[in-house]
């Protein structure tokens, strides 16, 4: 048996001392973050960065850039339309939260609404279409979609919809609780966002070649809401009735780099904070090669695939139908099956 | 709209993507080859050999581009598709 000197014993024990002294301290405050310059939630993405590189795709060519990938935005605000017409409702206000160009509020015709309040953090994308191309009244809020409780009062809106935006916003969980506080009761959020495998092809092509080439990874492809995790923080956030689908999208690119320039070009950027800012020709060719070996398709071209996840939640009334009592039903299902 | 082209296509990043998807398509899918056969553990320089010829033939691509270039600048056109 070994008999541990009490001078090193006494060490220990003030070494634990300090440890708990720490982890009391992080525990009270907010929740630690990688960056000292950001407090309150864990900051993923660098929201200016990304606000530039939105303006950027916006002006780019007149805007000419920006539409030729338009692509993607208008096929999913398709999907989006399908589910809201499924809602027999008549609105007289819907939010277009991180509208962009307002792919899905050109979707929009009377019937549905009469107004659509489109809120984006990129002034470029916010105003690169004129009202022309609507078919209702819009009114443009250049806000960051992180803050909206700033530009909407609470319990004011009839529905809020977002299409491909909130993929970009830090603290998901903080933003779906605006959501829900600006809705009136019983008002509808209806939103879509990229999660779960998307950009996958890429994200592993990127990576092995950074091993192969560098002997290490940095984050290229952003972290993904698990799909999976998007109903209970519908659930936290306070919504009912929900509904949660996903959709896959793939899309095949003659390669990598027209890949790259459409991501580009929509605004899709990398903007992990902490990301490595230039990539080198290398890792890009060697990518380049990888993803077409591993991914690509029979025809020579490379695949990519887009997980949409679709979220419907409702702010919760009292005039909303709600679930019976455990055990009140009265017909036996071995009766009807 | 023929000037736009060849203004875009003159850019490095352009001619590298050309090279590597092209000119040295060979080359890139030995290297990816190898790559998808080790894909499991991969670590530095696994491949080197398959991108060294990779990258050879990319530097020399770019090279006789521009000579090319530089002594018939009438055939950038054809040159820069």
């Amino acid at each position: 048996m070994n008999i541990i000197p009490s001078r090193s014993l006494h060490r220990f024990r003030l070494f634990r001392a300090q440890t708990r002294a720490y982890a009391a301290i992080s525990s009270s405050g907010p929740s630690p973050s990688l960056t000292t310059h950001t407090l309150g939630p864990f900051q993923v993405f660098d929201r200016e960065t990304k606000r530039h590189q939105k303006d950027q795709a916006a002006y780019k060519n007149g805007g000419d850039s920006s539409r030729t990938v338009d692509y993607m935005r208008d096929e999913v605000a398709d999907r989006i339309m399908e589910r809201l017409e499924d809602i027999k409702r008549k609105f007289n206000t819907i939010i277009d939260l991180g509208s962009g160009s307002g792919h899905l509020t050109k979707l929009l015709d009377p019937n549905t609404t009469q107004k659509c309040i489109m809120i984006d953090s990129s002034r470029g994308a916010l105003h690169r279409d004129p009202n022309s191309e609507f078919d209702v009244d819009v009114e443009r809020i250049h806000a960051d979609e992180e803050n909206l409780l700033q530009v909407l009062e609470p319990n004011s809106q009839e529905a809020i919809v977002s299409c491909l935006s909130l993929h970009w916003v830090n603290d998901l969980p903080g933003i779906l609780g605006q959501i829900k506080e600006a809705l009136q009761p019983d008002g509808l959020f209806l939103g879509a966002m990229f999660g779960g495998d998307t950009l996958f092809e890429l994200r592993t092509a990127l990576q092995l070649a950074e091993v192969d080439r560098e002997g290490g990874i940095s984050p290229r492809v952003s972290p993904m809401t698990d799909t999976r995790d998007v109903s209970n923080l519908l659930g936290r956030a306070g919504f009912t009735l929900l509904t949660v689908d996903i959709d896959e999208i793939k899309v095949a690119y003659p390669s990598m780099w027209e890949l790259m320039d459409d991501l580009r070009d929509m605004g899709e950027s990398n903007a992990v904070i902490g990301r490595r800012h230039m990539i080198h020709r290398d890792t890009l060719a060697a990518a380049s090669a990888i993803y077409k070996e591993l991914h690509g398709n029979q025809d020579g071209t490379i695949p990519a695939t887009f997980q949409v996840i679709f979220m419907i939640g409702w702010k919760p009334a009292p005039t909303q139908p709600k679930p019976l009592q455990k055990g009140s039903g009265k017909t036996n299902l071995k009766d009807v099956l | 709209m023929f000037t736009t082209a060849t203004a875009q296509t003159t850019k490095p990043l352009k001619r590298l993507a050309v090279h590597a998807t092209t000119t040295c398509a060979e080359q890139a899918s030995v290297y990816g080859k190898c790559i998808l056969a080790t894909y499991t553990d991969v670590r530095k320089d696994i491949c080197k050999a398959e991108f060294d010829k990779f990258g050879r033939c990319l530097r020399e691509a770019v090279r006789v581009q521009l000579s090319i270039l530089i002594l018939f600048p009438q055939y950038s056109s054809i040159c820069l598709r």
